[in-house]
Parts: C-alpha cells; sequence; structure tokens
C-alpha cells in the first residue's frame, strides 16, 4: 500500500515536473524568437514623458540609467549558434522610431545624462536609421542641459557639416562648443573658418567677441583667437564691399583688386596672417590662401 | 519639563523597538550588497560613471528609507495597538500628543541611523568609482553637497514618516494607513511636476485653468520632490545653504503641523 502511494506520489510529481519543464521551456522559445522590434516597440517607455517622470518619482535618474543600459543591450549585433559548431554574426531588425523613443524617454527622466546622447549619436544619425534632425533634438537637449560640456555641440557641428551638409550652421555650433573653460583651443578657429564659408561672418565675430571677452591675455589660444577675429573682420569688410559691387555692376567681382580699382574699397583690409585675401569663383573669401582661385576648387574642405 | 522627559523616554524606546526588529541588521546586510551592487552597476557604463554612482547610492537610502517608514514604521504602531501597549502608556501621565512626538523622534532616529549607514557605505563605493576613474568625476563635485543631499533625503523620510502617523491617527485599519500614506507619497513626490504642468501649460487637458486647485493641494501634501537632490549631488549642481536652510525649515515646520493634527485626530479614534 505504502508503495503504491509512493509510486502515485512520484509519478504525480514527475508529471507536474515535466509540465513547468515543457511550459517554461516553450515560453523561453517563444521569448527567444520575439524580435527585438517588439521587445522596444512596446512597454512603458512609449508613455508621454510627463507620465514617466510621474512613475518613476524621485527614482527617474536611476530609471534613466536603466534605459540606456537597455538600449544598449538592443543595439548591436548578434551571435548565433551554428548548427555544426561555431557562431555567426547576424546582424539585427531594429525599430529605429522606437529605439528613438527609448532615448528620448531616457533623456525625459535625466537631460543631463552623457551616455544617452553619446550612444544615440553612434546609431541614429548613421545608416540605416537616418535620424539626422531627431539626434540634433537629442544633442540640443543635452547641450542645454550640461553647460559644462563642450561635447554636444561639437556632436552636433559635426552632424551639420557631415550630414546635412551645412557649414555655417556646423560653424556656429563649434564656436559654441569652443565656450566651456576646458574645450579644445581648436574649436574656436574650426568654428570660425566653418561659420565664414558657409556665410555665417557676422555671427562668427560676434561670437569670437564674447569669447575673447572672458578670457585673460595670457591665457593659451588667446593670441590665435585675436588674429581669427581681426582676420573675419577683414573678410567680412570684403564681404559688404563685394556686396556693392555686385549693385552697382550687376555681378561678382572676378577678383579682389576689381574692388580697389573701381573705389568701392579704398584699401584691403590689414591680414593678420600677413598674406593676401583671396576670392575663389563660388565668392568665398580666404585670408589665409592667396593662391585660392588656383589651388582650391569649389566645395572644396578645409 | 515632565513631557519633554516622556517624549525622550519614548523616543528611545521606539528607536531600541526598532532596533530590535533587527531591521538595522537587515539594513547593514543590505548596505553590504548595495556597495557592491553599485561598483557593479557603474562599471556597466561607459561615461558618466560619477554619476551613476552618486544616483545609484542615494536612491538605496531613498529605498530602504521609504521600505522602513511603510513597514518597520506603520509596524511599530501597529503593534502598540494590537498589543494593547498603548493602554499601558496612555493609562501614566503620558498625553496622546507627548506619545505621537516620543514615537515621531524615535522613528525619525532609526531612520537617521540607517540613513547615516547606508550613506557611508554609498559614499565608501562612490569613492571607489570616482578614485577609479577620475576622468569621469562631475567637474564641480563635492562631498559636502552629497552630505547635503543626504541630509534632504532623510527630512523627506520623516516628513512622509509624519504624514503616515496622521494617516494612523484617523485610519480604522493600519492597513488603510499604509495605503493612505503610500498614495501621499506618490502625490508628494509628483506635486511639483503636477504643479508646474497645469500653471506653465495651457494645454494641461482637464487640468485646464485648475491653478487655484493645484496650488491648494500644494500646500495640502507634501512637496517631496523638492527634497529630492540626487540630480544635484549627481551632477555637482550648485547647491545653496539657503535653499539647504529653508528646506530644513519646510520639512521641521510641515512635519510638526502634522503632528499636531495627529494628536488632535488620534484623541477622536476608537483604541478599543
Amino acid at each position: 500500500m505504502t508503495i503504491r502511494r509512493l509510486t502515485v506520489q512520484a509519478l504525480i510529481f514527475l508529471a507536474l515536473t515535466c509540465f513547468y519543464v515543457v511550459s517554461y521551456t516553450t515560453l523561453l522559445q517563444l521569448h527567444s524568437h520575439t524580435k527585438q522590434t517588439v521587445r522596444s516597440g512596446s512597454g512603458l517607455w512609449n508613455l508621454p514623458p510627463v507620465i514617466l517622470l510621474a512613475i518613476s518619482g524621485e527614482f527617474k535618474g536611476l530609471m534613466a540609467d536603466y534605459l540606456t543600459l537597455e538600449v544598449g543591450a538592443q543595439l548591436g549585433s548578434e551571435l548565433v549558434r551554428k548548427p555544426k559548431g561555431g557562431f555567426r554574426i547576424v546582424q539585427k531588425e531594429y525599430n529605429w522610431p522606437s529605439i528613438h523613443r527609448l532615448f528620448v524617454a531616457s533623456q525625459t527622466l535625466d537631460p543631463s545624462f552623457a551616455q544617452t546622447y553619446i550612444v544615440a549619436q553612434g546609431w541614429l544619425p548613421w545608416q540605416p536609421a537616418n535620424m539626422v534632425t531627431e539626434t540634433q533634438a537629442i544633442l540640443k537637449l543635452a547641450a542645454k542641459n550640461r553647460h559644462w560640456d563642450w561635447r554636444p555641440f561639437h556632436t552636433m557641428g559635426f552632424n551639420a557639416y557631415y550630414f546635412l551638409n551645412k557649414s555655417g550652421e556646423a560653424g556656429k555650433f563649434f564656436l559654441e562648443a569652443a565656450k566651456p573653460p576646458n574645450a579644445p583651443s581648436f574649436l574656436t578657429i574650426l568654428g570660425a573658418r566653418l561659420a565664414q564659408k558657409g556665410g555665417e561672418t557676422e555671427t562668427a565675430i560676434s561670437i569670437i567677441t564674447s569669447m575673447l571677452a572672458d578670457k585673460n591675455t595670457d591665457e593659451p589660444g588667446y593670441t590665435d583667437m585675436f588674429d581669427r577675429l581681426h582676420a573675419l573682420k577683414g573678410v567680412l569688410v570684403i564681404e559688404q564691399a563685394i556686396h556693392r559691387y555686385e549693385k552697382a555692376m550687376g555681378r561678382k567681382p572676378l577678383t579682389l583688386e576689381e574692388l580697389t580699382t573701381t573705389g568701392i574699397l579704398g584699401n584691403m583690409p590689414p591680414n593678420p596672417y600677413n598674406l593676401s585675401y583671396c576670392i575663389d569663383e563660388t565668392g568665398i573669401i580666404y585670408f589665409d590662401k592667396p593662391e585660392c582661385q588656383k589651388s582650391m576648387p569649389s566645395g572644396s574642405t578645409l | 519639563m515632565q513631557a519633554l522627559r516622556n517624549i525622550w523616554f519614548l523616543a528611545l524606546a521606539t528607536c531600541t523597538e526598532g532596533i530590535r526588529h533587527r531591521a538595522l541588521w537587515a539594513i547593514l546586510c543590505l548596505a553590504v550588497l548595495l556597495t557592491m551592487a553599485n561598483l557593479g552597476f557603474t562599471t556597466l557604463y561607459a561615461w558618466d560613471l560619477g554619476k551613476v554612482s552618486v544616483e545609484f547610492g542615494l536612491s538605496a537610502v531613498a529605498l530602504t528609507g521609504l521600505l522602513l517608514v511603510f513597514f518597520l514604521g506603520m509596524r511599530i504602531l501597529a503593534d502598540d495597538l494590537e498589543r494593547s501597549r498603548i493602554f499601558m502608556l496612555l493609562s501614566r501621565p503620558v498625553s496622546i500628543w507627548q506619545y505621537l512626538t516620543g514615537k515621531f523622534l524615535g522613528l525619525s532616529f532609526v531612520l537617521g541611523i540607517s540613513t547615516v549607514i547606508l550613506g557611508i557605505a554609498a559614499a565608501l563605493s562612490m569613492y571607489y568609482v570616482l578614485s577609479h576613474y577620475p576622468s569621469h568625476v562631475p567637474p564641480n563635485f563635492s562631498w559636502i553637497t552629497y552630505c547635503m543631499a543626504l541630509v534632504c533625503q532623510w527630512l523627506s523620510l520623516v516628513v512622509l514618516l509624519a504624514v503616515s502617523l496622521l494617516c494612523f491617527s484617523f485610519a480604522s485599519q493600519p492597513f488603510v494607513a499604509l495605503l493612505l500614506a503610500v498614495a501621499s507619497y506618490l502625490v508628494g513626490q509628483n506635486m511639483e511636476l503636477l504643479r508646474r504642468v497645469v500653471v506653465e501649460n495651457t494645454h494641461a487637458g482637464a487640468l485646464t485653468g485648475q491653478e487655484t486647485l493645484v496650488t491648494a493641494l500644494s500646500w495640502i501634501f507634501p512637496n517631496l520632490s523638492l527634497f529630492d537632490k540626487k540630480f544635484v549631488a549627481a551632477y555637482g549642481l550648485a547647491f545653496s545653504g539657503q535653499e539647504f536652510m529653508l528646506l530644513c525649515l519646510y520639512g521641521a515646520s510641515y512635519s510638526a503641523l502634522l503632528i499636531y493634527l495627529a494628536s488632535l485626530l488620534f484623541k477622536r479614534k476608537e483604541l478599543a
């Protein structure tokens, strides 16, 4: 009787165990076959920002940390085991709008977190996501909340130049990036060059002037910025003269000498680099390329 | 003088009772675990490691404090009623307000001890992270700001404890009091957000034009989000002494008012 009872109990235990193993294995298989897009496309993170903030309460910073981990875990290639052994790399398919929402949710919870904008920049503006405008919005918010960090504006400048092909805008971003005290000094020069190239000479002058006002004359990079400012001021004088010339003659001058010979510009402004100013065939003025008409084809890079 | 002595005696007894619940031992274990978790969790990130570490440490303090308020605090109060210990106390020359103030202070001590233990544990793990990854230390990070944020965290818990006492003073069941306290916590955490949404946003749905109602609510419920200085400590942002003092005053005055109201309501409570 006892053996029979024990056998029955063992059978019940085995049946229950089998039931548990089968159900759990099936569930795991279902999860492994579920695409990442489904995982990222649904859930709490699609809620409006205010609701997310309300749910997170005082743990919003921690929640933002978790979200960036979640994004990081979803992005990247996947290693799949081959039947004959070894692994092969599988490129996953992403639902980019959902991934973008995760970044936005993380930034809503903690707008200052560096990991969010850096990982977003690593993925969103590039193919196949191609979400440059959305990335710029994320970077803009990061820049607003990280006044000590030069990288968000620097990255915005890169995106504007590389993806959007807007030199003037890129220049303005680089000049903004140069403002924090720990920013690399090359940003001012780069920003000024791009801003001027993109027709934003006045903006470049005003930004550099404001930056110089906060610097001491003995600080590293002061002289470079000072020279660049005066060169840009010279460029601005020439640009304004070209504008007047165009009104009077109905065309742009082919050389800068035409400005002085026609009397529109009395003398060429001084160039701190002791070089002649030059105008290329697209009308861009150079202060450091006296042979720009020969050596610089249109649309040339820095 | 006798009143102060009674309060002090009750506060010490409550604190001892809190420790006897082995809550502090659990907190010590939690502190060790969270310190180790902080070290592991932080290194999962590539940027802003300092921020993640500080945020994690202060969040651990907040979470533990919440558990203590909602479970240990309410349990101790409920035990007094269920085991009829309150009759023994109130039959002595101890008034209801003295009883409630003593309980409140005793539980505040327990919260203070746990905050100090967890705060030190978090600071140790943060120190490890910050010293090993100096490039990730926020530019103006300050240990003083961290300590001030820790005190604000404790104040927030003390205010919540006062809310719990008030709920306990009129709720018929401890469980109902717990639910009310949790609801007040959720409202208090989002009060500033709600106020901003309604006052600064003209498209606030059903709440549009209800600025007066929301402002009134923000005066009734505790504005707990004001005490949340994790962000400030994590990014090394400016935290003025004036704001800190005002927060202390706000916390103290709001708690005192609630304890007073609780003593009024407690007199009408059916104790038997």
